[in-house]
């Protein structure tokens, strides 16, 4: 019987390893487009050095999401009588935690990229860009936050953990939420660095970009919503004979196909939002039309994150 | 879907178990009732001392709520092409209703009756009702079911769970999202426990920025973007195969 506290301790290592990479990196990126952003308009020093400090706060987040897990798990349970199964179950919070900490860490970071260059474009205009990659970055922590919210739940239930299955059914909740978020994140970034640029384009498009983005990553999130939901369904969900027999097949079915039905459809619909801010701020006295497209293409991309999530759904409620 | 809610235990009341209905089906849940009930209540404050303040010219709300009925016009008008009295006072309705359900945790013992499938459910059906018969009688009911077979007949099954997917779609966003922040403020009050630190911390106001965060401003987007899918969704219907016609 090999020890199972290894697992514990891979998991609070890697909770600060890969989000402390992400961040570093994402700070990196950010750093250099500010120093981009120095060259091309040295004379808006101040307002550049304020907006990168702005946005490194909140790339931050991840590491101290990881730090405060990691703070969390330090000490292993040994002598519980259910103590392996405990050990497993750590995993999921682990993967719940890497996968979108690592993710985020770099995503966070596009739209500072883009803010530091649109203020160099537009030194007087600071106070809104800095207003729509506040907004932006905000909203894209709500997948680390569910996470967060997951690995509490993981750690409540481990004591009552008395079999390989009900680990297993642990280990997928941090999966789905954790698969779920990736895709989803790439489209936030990419449409929150187009927010950013489009304002640069044309500072008289505000209004109509603030409006768009508030829908829009409303609209690019829900596939993470799905998943949140999911991982609440797997972790209320009774174990059945054949989920115990097939040694939690089943969990990890439904945590896949959750996980993997968000991942073309948060980037597919984040592309689409992108496309349609950037033509918003070319032409925004055709907002209505821009709008009223993008949202019809975005809903009807979603429809398929949604088959994923009835298959799962069936898959953990019909047995 | 009955151990769905399987994360906080609620207390169910069950009027009809007298006569039979036992299943979990015919369950009321009694936070969302009474929830459901506050939030009718404030509606009714705001009809009244709406009026009462519309007697007043120069009177600051009523200017807010001229503004603010004005801009969801504007709204209307721009996503249906034209302005129709009917669909805006609708629409507006479960705006303002989404809205004051997303808020009312603000007021102390009430929970969010939205952070409850069974309302999010209801009202995506509504609205998936109230869509599909206005684009039937725009359309003809000739025209509406040719939709369905459209680049060719295999594609029936598919357009039909398409059709009905959009209601899982826009109930269980809404639905998430409130659980979600409803789960985070709890685990937030209940995680950081009664320290000094804790404590100090709240009268920073930190709890208040929380609070405000995940009930004011997640809350207010959700029911603008339910109320605007609704809306692209009838104005899909009612213009059909050629948005072009605005």
């Amino acid at each position: 019987m090999f020890n199972t506290t290894l697992f514990h301790y891979l998991t609070v290592g890697l909770a600060v390893g890969c989000n402390s990479v992400a961040v570093g990196i994402g700070e990196g990126l950010a750093g250099l487009a500010a120093m981009k952003a120095f060259n091309i308009q040295p004379s808006a020093r101040a307002e550049i050095t304020r907006t990168l400090m702005l946005s490194m706060a909140l790339i931050e987040t991840s590491a101290i999401i990881g730090l405060t897990i990691a703070f969390m798990l330090l000490k292993p349970t040994l002598d519980h009588p259910n103590a392996p199964f405990m050990h497993y179950s750590v995993t999921g919070i682990g993967i719940a935690i890497c996968l979108t900490g690592a993710v985020l860490g770099i995503a966070a970071s596009f739209p500072a990229q883009a803010a530091c260059l649109a203020v160099a474009r537009q030194p007087f205009f600071t106070q809104k860009i800095q207003m729509i990659m506040l907004l932006t970055q905000s909203l894209m922590q709500t997948p680390l936050l569910f996470a967060f919210v997951i690995s509490f739940f993981i750690k409540d239930q481990m004591p009552n953990v008395t079999s390989l299955a009900e680990s297993i059914r642990l280990i997928s909740a941090g999966l789905c939420i954790g698969l779920g978020s990736i895709g989803p994140t790439i489209g936030l970034a990419g449409f929150a660095r187009q927010a950013c640029e489009s304002l640069s384009v044309n500072r008289f498009a505000y209004s109509e970009i603030l409006s768009f983005t508030l829908i829009s990553e409303a609209l690019i999130e829900s596939p993470i919503i799905f998943s949140l939901v999911m991982a609440f369904a797997l972790l209320g969900a009774k174990s059945s004979a054949m989920c115990l027999a097939t040694g939690g097949a089943p969990y990890i079915a439904a945590a896949i196909v959750m996980g993997l039905g968000t991942l073309g459809v948060g980037i597919g619909s984040g592309k689409t939002a992108t496309k349609a801010c950037q033509y918003l701020a070319l032409n925004p006295e055709n907002y209505s039309q821009l709008s009223r497209t993008s949202l019809t293409a975005q809903v009807l991309i979603e429809t398929c994150s949604i088959y994923a999530f009835l298959i799962a759904l069936f898959v953990l409620l019909l047995q | 879907m009955s151990d769905f809610n399987l994360l906080s235990p609620k207390e169910f009341w069950n009027p009809l178990k007298q006569y039979g209905f036992k299943h979990s089906f015919f369950n009321l849940t009694l936070s969302t009732i009474t929830a459901t009930w506050a939030v009718l209540f404030v509606i009714l404050l705001l009809i009244v001392f709406g009026r009462l303040f519309f007697k007043n010219k120069k009177s600051r709300i009523r200017y807010v709520l001229i503004t603010a009925t004005e801009s969801f016009m504007d709204l209307c008008t721009q996503t249906l092409g034209d302005f129709n009295f009917h669909h805006f006072s609708f629409m507006f309705a479960l705006f303002i209703f989404i809205l004051i359900c997303n808020t009312i945790s603000l007021v102390p013992h009430l929970e969010e009756p939205t952070a409850d499938l069974s309302t999010t459910l209801a009202l995506g059906t509504l609205s998936f009702l109230y869509v599909n018969y206005y684009s039937i009688k725009a359309q003809g009911i000739k025209e509406y079911s040719k939709e369905f077979f459209q680049p060719f007949f295999v594609m029936f099954p598919l357009n039909v769970v398409g059709k009905l997917a959009s209601i899982i779609s826009i109930s269980f966003r809404l639905f998430g999202n409130l659980l979600g922040g409803s789960v985070i403020n709890n685990i937030y009050i209940s995680a950081i426990g009664t320290s000094w630190i804790a404590t100090v911390i709240n009268f920073l106001g930190f709890n208040i920025l929380i609070a405000f965060f995940f009930t004011l401003f997640a809350g207010s987007i959700q029911a603008f973007v339910f109320a605007m899918l609704s809306l692209t969704y009838l104005s899909l219907g009612i213009q059909g195969e050629n948005p072009e016609g605005s």
